[in-house]
């Protein structure tokens, strides 16, 4: 009786034993990720469409067979969230080896030590052939290369030429201003029977308009100790102008902007409210968003007298390494490799800009889209005008940290003048007060 | 304690030897030890507790404490970590616009959604609570929205519902009203999220629905006797009765309903707009610590959130001594 085995020992032992492989394999499983930081393979991030999602994998693989003592793990995602989930796992110890970086924060990253300075590469294992010095610069943070650009980025204006000739309206002339951008968004209005508003609200968006008009009046968004570069006359004309743009309904108002936040396909022109926009994401991330025919103008000019040129050629996104990590060498071969490589380049195509050297763009160009073609004149009519303007101002400095919430400040002040919550006097004074505590912190 | 260890030992203490064959009193002796060891445990039963000591120290108690500390320093997520004292704090209350209009955002939240929820889950929990044919159904379907109700899809749904050219407007169309983008407004956005939160009343429904069916049937029966209509009958038994149970719903539903994140972040794509009109305090929170770099004054934010809902906690249990009537 005593040696049988009662059910209640049966269970206990079955107990014991799930216990013990339920251990095992938990004290398995955390090994195996505490290797996977150190361990074979380089782990590389980056956001973007799923066209440039497939485009890196296959520059990548091509990369891989020519190199294969390097392993690449990718880890690619949308905008949404990246850099929020590059913070946690930079505190974590675990961040990727190599980063596509954004210009607006590479600044930020560099401060912080997060970034490897590169310059000890440059002409070995980095080759930037090609590249000048003023699309360098994006990536240059306290004059040391922390990230290598991809592309050239100039701010334009994209418009729907389907939509344009179907209300019977010619493209706007490439040297207009911005005077003339309100009489050019008021006649789409009144083209459409008031049905689509001109442009999108331009008011609230930093990177892509503010930005040019205060250069135009020799203002940067940021000095270069980090403060704001401009005054508050030039931001209450800016912010007066598109309250005027809105009431003569050349621009829509607060819910369309509002709905387009953060959400490109929302954007006034995909949803068909507008035939301008200032949002440069239309065409610029893999193919286009819309079934249209785009055309791209540069950002209006300032008709006042002693305006100046306000364009400036950027770096598209920038691949960085980080400093912690004991593979700097091996990125540097991957930046190397994205910056020159045949396969890689054409692989790339205009996914992360408009390629940046001229061998580079000349193996991209027989296989452009239209629209890319489009994109691409654009952007080189710009960057020339730059490149020949005597009055125009070097290129800003990279945004001190806090630009981020800035440009969200600056979206949300706008929006609330467009609502009716605030009168321009009012959110200038608040705008001013919050920025300077951000910018303060 | 003296007298407690003294009669512990008592209790401990062998009985006196009687004079019994060895035998048997081996197997005795056997049985006693089996039983204290029984009484004892033995070690293995901290081996089936350790998954969740090892979760409570090491995921609630270690982090929480670690996130105390840092609510003290400037953490950033990137560099270490420097004392700065009480300086969040004072900045969270003295210095922070943004704050305030969280926490108004919050209140408003909270205070709106809670009370709707509770009063449509005990209609409805009412309503399925007598014969019905298809009842299982019914409660089945009501009670999807909850289960449905932290996911991301569903907020993503909410936002083209609530779009400007969403089902809600179309469905406005047909009376001829003519809609507006309900998520795109300052004026109404909070409300959709509002909206969301009441949509999912499952799951204070069937905790309703368990304190319902246990309501005395004869207690109704006496007074449809003497005369009591529904209302009445509802109101005075089926409310007081109940009372432990919508204590413990409300309760539930105003912790829940503090923490909200996910629909706000996911409805205002992250931004908490327009203008900060569905910044709830968890997605302020989220957004200083995760994009803004300030982990040290997001931990702050998370302890006085805390506190608030302590307090709040402990203010229901202070006023329930007037409201609730348990059966005693």
């Amino acid at each position: 009786m005593g040696h049988t085995i009662s059910r209640r020992n049966l269970l206990r032992s079955a107990g014991v034993v799930a216990a013990a492989t339920t251990f095992g394999s938990v004290l398995t499983a955390c090994s195996g990720t505490g290797a996977g930081t150190t361990g074979g393979d380089l782990t590389m991030a980056w956001w973007g469409s799923d066209e440039r999602h497939t485009a890196y994998q296959k520059a990548l693989k091509a990369f891989t067979a020519k190199n294969a003592d390097i392993k690449i793990k990718p880890r690619y995602s949308g905008y949404d969230g990246y850099f929020d989930k590059f913070n946690t796992q930079v505190s974590g110890g675990s961040a990727p080896d190599l980063v596509q970086m954004d210009t607006a924060l590479v600044a930020a990253y560099a401060k912080k030590g997060v970034l490897a300075p590169l310059d000890e590469y440059v002409g070995k294992s980095l080759d930037l052939t090609g590249f000048s010095k003023s699309l360098l610069a994006a990536g240059t943070v306290d004059g040391k290369l922390y990230g290598v650009p991809s592309g050239i980025g100039v701010n334009i204006v994209t418009i729907n030429v389907t939509g344009l000739k179907e209300l019977g309206l010619t493209e706007p002339d490439k040297e207009w201003t911005w005077e003339e951008l309100k009489s050019y968004a008021a006649k789409i209005y009144k083209a459409s029977g008031g049905k689509i508003f001109g442009v999108d609200d331009g008011g609230g968006s930093t990177n892509q308009a503010f930005d040019i008009f205060a250069r135009e009046k020799g203002q940067n968004l940021y000095t270069a100790d980090g403060k704001l570069g401009y005054t508050r006359e030039t931001l209450e004309e800016w912010w007066t102008y598109w309250a005027e743009m809105r009431k003569i309904n050349a621009s829509a108002g607060g819910a369309v902007t509002s709905s387009a936040h953060n959400d490109l396909t929302k954007n006034a022109v995909v949803i068909g409210k507008a035939m301008i926009t200032f949002d440069s994401g239309l065409n610029n991330s893999g193919g286009s968003i819309t079934g249209a025919t785009l055309d791209f103008v540069p950002t209006p000019q300032g008709g006042w007298s002693g305006a100046r040129e306000g364009n400036y050629v950027n770096g598209g996104v920038l691949l960085s390494a980080t400093k912690r990590s004991s593979r700097v060498a091996d990125s540097v071969k991957i930046m190397s490799y994205f910056a020159q490589d045949e396969g890689a380049i054409k692989d790339m195509a205009l996914l992360r800009g408009i390629p940046p050297t001229d061998k580079a763009r000349a193996l991209v160009a027989p296989e452009m889209t239209p629209n890319d073609k489009r994109a691409s004149d654009a952007a080189a009519y710009v960057s020339d005008r730059v490149a020949k303007a005597t009055d125009a101002l070097p290129a800003p400095v990279a945004p001190p940290e806090g630009a981020n919430q800035i440009t969200e400040l600056l979206f949300q002040s706008n929006l609330a003048i467009a609502f009716g919550k605030k009168s321009v006097k009012a959110a200038l004074s608040e705008y001013f007060d919050q920025a300077e505590s951000i910018l303060s912190a | 304690m003296s007298v407690t260890t003294e009669t512990l030992h008592k209790a401990g203490e062998e009985p006196p030897a009687a004079a019994a064959p060895a035998g048997r009193e081996r197997d005795r002796e056997r049985e006693r030890k089996r039983a204290a060891r029984r009484r004892a445990g033995g070690w293995w039963p901290f081996l089936f507790l350790a998954p969740w000591f090892i979760g409570v120290f090491g995921l609630v108690i270690g982090p929480m404490l670690d996130s105390l500390y840092l609510s003290f320093t400037n953490f950033d997520l990137l560099t270490p970590a420097q004392w700065t004292g009480a300086d969040n704090y004072t900045r969270m209350f003295t210095e922070d616009p943004n704050f305030w209009q969280s926490v108004r955002v919050t209140l408003v939240y909270v205070g709106v959604s809670v009370p709707l929820k509770l009063a449509l889950a005990l209609g409805v929990a009412m309503l399925l609570n007598r014969p019905l044919r298809g009842l299982g159904f019914y409660r089945a379907a009501f009670y999807l929205p909850s289960l449905l109700g932290g996911a991301v899809a569903v907020a993503i749904m909410w936002r083209q519902i609530f779009g400007e050219d969403g089902l809600f407007n179309a469905v406005l169309g047909w009376f001829g009203i003519e809609g507006q983008d309900w998520i795109s407004s300052p004026d109404t956005s909070i409300y959709t999220l509002i909206l969301l939160a009441v949509w999912q009343f499952g799951t204070p429904m069937v905790i309703f629905l368990a304190g319902l069916k246990q309501l005395p049937k004869d207690v109704y029966e006496a007074a449809a006797i003497d005369g009591a209509g529904p209302f009445t009958r509802f109101r005075r038994i089926t409310l007081p009765l109940l009372t432990p149970i919508v204590f413990f719903n409300v309760i539930l539903q105003i912790i829940g309903s503090f923490q909200t994140f996910t629909p706000a972040y996911v409805v205002s794509n992250g931004s908490g707009g327009p203008i900060g009109s569905t910044m709830l305090y968890s997605l302020y929170l989220y957004k200083k610590g995760f994009a803004d770099f300030q982990m040290g004054y997001a931990s702050a934010l998370a302890w006085v959130l805390f506190l608030v809902i302590a307090l709040f906690t402990a203010v229901n249990f202070i006023a329930s001594r007037y409201w609730v009537h348990y059966d005693d």
